[in-house]
């Protein structure tokens, strides 16, 4: 039974306020899209999830336990940057995984990485920015977690990529499992997901399901974002 | 398949399944993929495919043989039906909109006739 | 632990590598030039080892603070108070193996400069200089040495302790503010600061156990290895305390407050 439940999230930073009173609820079973342009919060909010930076207020909870270095063991995170050391082959970093996580499959990575064509005995620094995207998202999603949370994986990656990517992701949902994608390139993404969240400025501007608001407003997720984020 | 993303994605894969057995490219009683080898084939989310599946068997087009899998219906007489109301929904947004542009009955009987005798004339 | 400090081994391997290989090059390259060149090695040689040891320690850190690769660390299920202790491990276990590395290099050179100077190798001369070592003959034992090492590794652990605790508090309560290198070198200058008032005032305390021990010492003119013990002991206990205490100030912002 996965579960994560974000109760009146804010996170200031010295000058700006990053997420403004955010409370969403995330359901196993779904896949969930968090929209919204640069700089609306979406990062952040992962990041704190993920434990790598702390609420100024509010909590999370998963599975009803307060966020510790324990929970982190229920979340896959891929971070939108290149996170993974240079100087390793893409083996050692599995390797890495293997050592860390418990619920890290090795030899599913391995076949799967195969699959999508990146090599496994290149170093990172020798991967190109598609490449690194395709091994990014493969990383997280090897993991057998509860709640994977992805930061814009399509960004900077060429078009036969991203396609591979969401290939990956739509093959590895899960009754069980909650997925929240990052993204402000929702068109590619949009028929992939359940649930779709436009945060603005920190703040939660909708919150609803892809069908039903393609139903009652007869527009596309993306047409729907251009209109709310029509003066961001 | 390409999607309309302004539609609900759910019903633009109900009207193609409803299409291909008409057509006969689904036959009857055939077994249908599982939802999860369904979206992964269409790359559209798997709850959606789920949500497919539960309409057309409220619509009794398809049924699900628990353990088994979905499977289209093997009634002639529902495949019939939904030929008839398929057709009849096509025809009758034909009708309305030949009304706007005009077109009477029999303005329209005659546009078919021609039409159809040179679409078949050229094949 | 043991897999966060095998990783950070496997991270620096390289360095090691490259800094051993460089090592020998250069000794090799100052050894043809003859004696002279391997004594210049060997001062030369344990500054230099030093200065890339504390480089590196301190790098080892900050880096995993300040640049994206330290998510790989920080996604961990590991707690704070882990991660930190897994540092200062692998910190004092390269100390080990680059003093095992200098040890080394000093052997082969100092036994170059003995064969080249004509000298015979008086192994009878080895022995006995060991066995005056061993029985204290020589004003001090193996003893004396590894109560100073003893407490050099408590100084030790208690500086890298202080260091790693300024950037940690520089990445938690102070994450907004820009200058990170130059603030954590302000809030190391600051801890330093609040130590040494709290040790000054416990030292003056004491006072009259330094003395009876310095009378001791000096009216025989060498210290037993007990006094040394003696005397390095309150020093060795505040450093232990204080690295234990930043060590836990440490794992404590990582595990709540940390902005990375």
């Amino acid at each position: 039974m996965s579960q994560l439940k974000i109760n009146g999230l804010t996170k200031k930073y010295y000058n700006k306020t990053a997420l403004s009173d955010v409370t969403l609820n995330f359901e196993q079973g779904k896949i969930y899209g968090l929209l919204g342009p640069n700089g609306s919060g979406k990062t952040t909010l992962m990041k704190v999830v993920a434990g790598l930076h702390k609420q100024t207020s509010g909590n999370v909870l998963i599975n009803d336990e307060e966020l510790s270095y324990k929970t982190k063991a229920y979340i896959s995170y891929m971070p939108t940057e290149n996170y993974m050391y240079a100087s390793f082959k893409v083996v050692d970093i599995l390797k890495f995984f293997k050592d860390m996580y418990e619920d890290f499959r090795y030899d599913y990575a391995v076949a799967l990485l195969n699959d999508i064509n990146v090599n496994i005995d290149y170093k990172v620094s020798n991967l190109s920015s598609g490449q690194i995207g395709k091994l990014k998202t493969a990383i997280a999603l090897s993991r057998d977690a509860e709640i994977y949370m992805l930061d814009e994986p399509l960004n900077g990656v060429d078009v036969l990529s991203r396609d591979t990517i969401m290939d990956i992701i739509t093959k590895s949902y899960s009754e069980n499992k909650i997925i929240i994608i990052s993204t402000h390139l929702v068109s590619e993404i949009e028929k992939i997901l359940d649930t779709v969240i436009f945060l603005k400025d920190g703040v939660v501007e909708l919150f609803g399901d892809a069908e039903e608001l393609r139903q009652t407003r007869g527009l596309s997720v993306e047409g729907l974002y251009k209109e709310v984020f029509k003066n961001a | 398949m390409e999607f309309n993303n302004n539609i609900p994605i759910y019903l633009q894969v109900i009207e193609r399944i409803k299409q291909d057995i008409v057509s006969g490219k689904l036959k009857p009683g055939e077994k249908m993929p599982s939802s999860r080898e369904y979206s992964n084939e269409l790359g559209i989310n798997f709850n959606t495919v789920a949500r497919v599946y539960k309409e057309l068997e409220m619509e009794e087009i398809v049924f699900t043989k628990r353990g088994l899998g979905t499977f289209i219906t093997e009634s002639d007489k529902q495949i019939e039906e939904l030929r008839y109301t398929m057709a009849k929904n096509r025809i009758t947004s034909f009708i309305e909109g030949m009304k706007q542009l005009g077109y009477t009955k029999k303005d329209m009987i005659k546009f078919i006739e021609t039409e159809n005798n040179y679409t078949e004339g050229n094949e | 632990m043991l897999n966060l400090i095998k990783y950070e081994f496997i991270r620096k391997y390289k360095l090691i590598a490259v800094t051993i290989i460089t090592a020998i090059a250069l000794n090799i390259f100052l050894i043809t030039r003859g004696v002279g060149g391997s004594a210049t090695f060997l001062v030369l040689f344990p500054i230099v080892l030093f200065v890339l040891y504390l480089t590196d320690i301190i790098k080892m850190y900050s880096d995993d603070l300040n640049n994206k690769t330290g998510y790989m660390l920080f996604m961990t299920p590991n707690s704070g108070y882990k991660i930190i202790s897994s540092k200062l491990l692998t910190a004092v276990l390269e100390g080990f193996a680059l003093l095992f590395l200098y040890f080394i290099f000093t052997l082969i050179n100092g036994a170059y400069i003995v064969v080249s100077t004509g000298a015979q190798i008086d192994y009878s001369q080895i022995i006995r200089v060991v066995d005056n070592l061993l029985s204290g003959s020589l004003g001090f034992s193996l003893s004396h040495i590894f109560i100073s090492l003893t407490a050099t590794l408590a100084f030790f652990l208690a500086f890298i302790t202080t260091v790693y605790t300024a950037m940690t508090i520089r990445k938690s309560i102070f994450s907004e503010i820009k200058f990170g290198g130059l603030l954590s070198f302000i809030i190391f200058l600051c801890i330093n600061w609040g130590i040494s008032v709290i040790s000054s005032r416990l030292f003056d305390i004491i006072t009259p156990y330094y003395d009876s021990i310095t009378n001791a010492i000096l009216s025989a003119g060498r210290a037993t290895p007990e006094e040394l013990a003696l005397i390095l002991l309150p020093m060795t206990a505040f450093s232990i305390i204080q690295a234990i205490a930043l060590t836990g100030i440490s794992g404590y912002l990582l595990e709540k407050k940390i902005n990375l």
